[in-house]
């Protein structure tokens, strides 16, 4: 594809369309949008201007322009993703929603709430949780994440074991299409089998089938009482294998299964000056369990919690209140972070894999990291079979090698996902990061569909050029 | 070595509102939690069980519902607890706590020392530890990051906080010493520890199982009272360098360097000249 450059009669128009102060170019301010939480050197692209439109009808309007001069159009969140799915890899426009953050309607009749794409999703939670609600959809950065954005890569989370992703909280929305029609898709209903389910194609199609400029989110009773625990193991087999039986065995759903190693932990701990006592465990579980009362989450954690002695726990710790289950979570939610300050060279991945085969999948992560010499901690959503292994650089290796052996040790352990019945990511999604490989894993007949499903949504493929697919 | 731990129960503030009108928490729905100051102090008194032996008694005042923050510190590793609970005792301000928790610490029996938090967060006074030491005529020392039992377990060495360092101190035992958040990590309560604390009887004491002077308790036994709540205002008053454009931008640099140097904040500022702004 052969893209216009952004000419100075089209930033003219740009600003007719948004206004002057929503359309910039200063390189200074461009760089925050050039790229996302992926390592910059290696994913980011500088956008040739940003725009920052108020209205659904300024994004058709930009649209509309994009299409007729083949201007590529990056539609940007808060720019917290993980697969360089906002990046403007191609340059041309960045479409940022961060100015189109209002709440439209909360609908406490129907449970339901309109907001437009860059509300930031906690701002949903502190809203309706007065009301005993929450939005039960959110990943793990909510605190800084849009909405916006959780819907185009369909977002996980600690939750999800439980309440599922973004995407089954979404029952209606507005999109622009790439071509700049406005479309309403769904709404205010639960059931909905009128035609296609557009809505659940546009969710997770990391932004290349237009830009969602309103949604409608169902809300769900909030549970009044929970309990972390925080379960400690000799070593990365006997959380592991403890992750499946709960799932089949305790007759609970837990809210969340969470797996931890102990260089994650360490890694975080360090990063926190946090010390939780017994960092000398060889992996952990944090698994949250919620109910309407006390008793009954009590009752709950203590079903799961002697499983877990029964299968070799080395201790069991309980915490029942904010204070207490902050401090653990604050652990496990910040690896992530902890991990791209102490290795900056990294590559945080998402794989996804049947529950019960999530124990033959880290005996693989194993033997690839023993084989390569590189260090692969590993945590993330075990209870949903999904893990956020990471390959960390090793500081003697330049980075010319690094990117090349990276690029190997991916493939192998994409292929041992695969033949677990697995897929490259769960939550984070393909975006630029992981698109060569994803067409190389992905059965052709399928690539071919993908493939027609994008252009006629985008004929010009104007719209994120550059992410999931060519 | 018999520790006595003195804990109370507060509102959870990490997450709860504040009425900004009267400046008081909004206690609806929130969580009742062992004051956070105090889980140093348990842990710390647990830590010197397991090194030299002995029990933990952990200790609180307060209305029936504190119950809870004795069981979790029983969870946590403490050894016995006991609730002075009593509608005689409502109102009590620190020294009438201090008098009460002295009589039922009496009532416990001989004890080595008495392990207190710095404060609570929710009245943030700092009193009932050192009250509770002069009650009790004991030895105390406040804000200690260490604690190591010399001569036979028969005296306590500190090290004490203070503005520009810490003093070393020794205390012969009996004493009572509150402690800062240096002086160990919480743990967290185990399940095991749960469920002993589950089943546990706790002692609950009265005004009538202690020996008390009822002129001392409660309201009335209170020489202090709360007289108003305000916020504290700010007197401080900031001033807003704001840039809107580039022709703004060099005028707020401007200003800001002049603030800074007329307070003395910059060392040797020079203006940078055009040519030297290249480079």
């Amino acid at each position: 594809m052969t893209y216009q450059r952004v000419s100075a009669a089209i930033l003219q128009e740009l600003r007719k369309i948004c206004g002057e102060e929503n359309v910039f170019v200063d390189p200074e301010k461009m760089e925050a949008y050039s790229h996302d939480e992926t390592p910059a050197q290696d994913y980011g692209h500088m956008p040739e201007v940003v725009t920052t439109p108020t209205t659904t009808s300024s994004v058709a309007e930009i649209l509309k322009l994009a299409n007729r001069e083949m201007i590529p159009v990056t539609p940007r969140g808060a720019g917290s993703g993980l697969s360089g799915g906002a990046i403007p890899v191609y340059g041309g426009i960045v479409l940022s929603v961060e100015k189109m953050n209002r709440i439209i309607e909360v609908d406490y009749d129907n449970m339901m709430l309109v907001v437009e794409p860059g509300v930031v999703t906690n701002d949903i939670n502190d809203l309706v949780g007065e009301r005993g609600l929450f939005f039960a959809g959110y990943p793990m950065s909510l605190e800084t994440c849009f909405v916006g954005g959780n819907i185009a890569e369909n977002a996980g989370g600690g939750k999800a074991v439980k309440y599922g992703v973004t995407g089954q909280y979404i029952t209606g929305m507005e999109l622009v299409t790439p071509t700049g029609e406005v479309i309403e898709l769904g709404g205010k209903i639960i059931k909905d089998v009128s035609g296609y389910d557009l809505k659940k194609l546009i969710i997770g199609s990391e932004g290349t089938l237009g830009i969602v400029t309103k949604s409608t989110i169902r809300l769900t009773p909030k549970p009044k009482e929970k309990t972390v625990l925080l379960v400690l193991f000799a070593d990365i087999e006997g959380a592991i294998s403890m992750v499946p039986k709960i799932m089949t065995g305790a007759g609970i759903i837990p809210t969340s299964i969470e797996f931890m190693d102990q260089l994650s932990v360490h890694t975080s701990c360090k990063y926190l000056n946090e010390q939780l006592p017994y960092q000398d465990a060889g992996s952990m579980l944090l698994i949250e369990v919620d109910g309407s009362t006390r008793e009954r989450v009590d009752e709950d954690a203590e079903v799961i919690g002697e499983m877990c002695f029964d299968g070799g726990a080395l201790e069991v710790y309980v915490a029942d209140n904010y204070t207490t289950q902050e401090r653990v979570w604050s652990v496990r939610r910040n690896i992530a972070e902890a991990f791209k300050v102490y290795s900056p060279e990294q590559s945080l991945e998402d794989i996804v894999v049947p529950v019960n085969a999530i124990v033959e999948l880290m005996r693989r992560v194993n033997e690839i990291s023993e084989k390569y010499k590189i260090q692969m901690p590993s945590y993330g959503h075990a209870g949903d079979g999904n893990l956020h292994t990471t390959l960390v650089k090793p500081p003697e290796w330049s980075h010319e090698e690094w990117r090349k052996i990276e690029e190997q040790i991916l493939r192998e352990l994409y292929r041992e996902v695969r033949r677990l019945g697995g897929k490259l990511s769960g939550e984070h999604g393909i975006g630029s990061k992981r698109k060569t490989f994803f067409q190389d894993f992905i059965n052709e007949s399928e690539l071919m569909l993908i493939k027609k499903i994008k252009s006629a949504f985008d004929p010009k493929g104007i719209m994120n050029p550059g992410k999931i697919v060519d | 070595m018999k520790i006595i731990v003195p804990i109370k129960q507060v509102p959870e503030t990490g997450n709860v509102k504040m009425d900004t009108e009267t400046g008081t928490i909004i206690r609806d729905g929130s969580e009742s939690i062992i004051n956070p100051l105090d889980l140093y102090a348990i842990e710390t008194a647990i830590e010197l069980k397991e090194k030299h032996g002995g029990s933990v008694t952990a200790i609180s005042m307060g209305p029936p519902a504190a119950e809870k923050a004795l069981r979790e510190a029983v969870a946590m590793g403490c050894d016995e607890a006991v609730l002075i609970t009593d509608r005689k005792f409502a109102g009590s301000d620190t020294w009438a706590t201090s008098y009460t928790l002295s009589a039922a610490i009496k009532k416990i029996g001989p004890f080595d020392f008495i392990v207190a938090g710095e404060r609570a967060t929710d009245g943030d006074t700092g009193q009932v530890g050192p009250n509770l030491a002069a009650a009790l005529n004991l030895p105390m020392a406040t804000f200690i990051r260490t604690i190591d039992v010399v001569k036979e377990a028969s005296a306590i060495q500190v090290e004490r906080l203070v503005e520009e360092g810490y003093e070393q101190l020794e205390l012969p035992l009996p004493a009572l010493v509150t402690v800062v958040k240096e002086i160990a990590y919480p743990r967290l309560p185990t399940l095991r520890g749960k469920q002993r604390a589950k089943k546990m009887e706790l002692l609950r004491w009265g005004a009538d199982d202690l020996d008390l002077d009822v002129t001392k308790i409660g309201l009335k036994g209170s020489p202090t009272r709360v007289v108003k709540i305000v916020s504290p205002r700010v007197t401080r008053e900031g001033s807003r360098v704001e840039v809107k454009n580039e022709e703004t931008l060099e005028k707020a640099v401007e200003e800001l360097l002049t603030f800074l140097n007329e307070r003395g904040f910059l060392a040797e500022h020079k203006r940078l000249t055009e040519g030297e702004k290249g480079a």
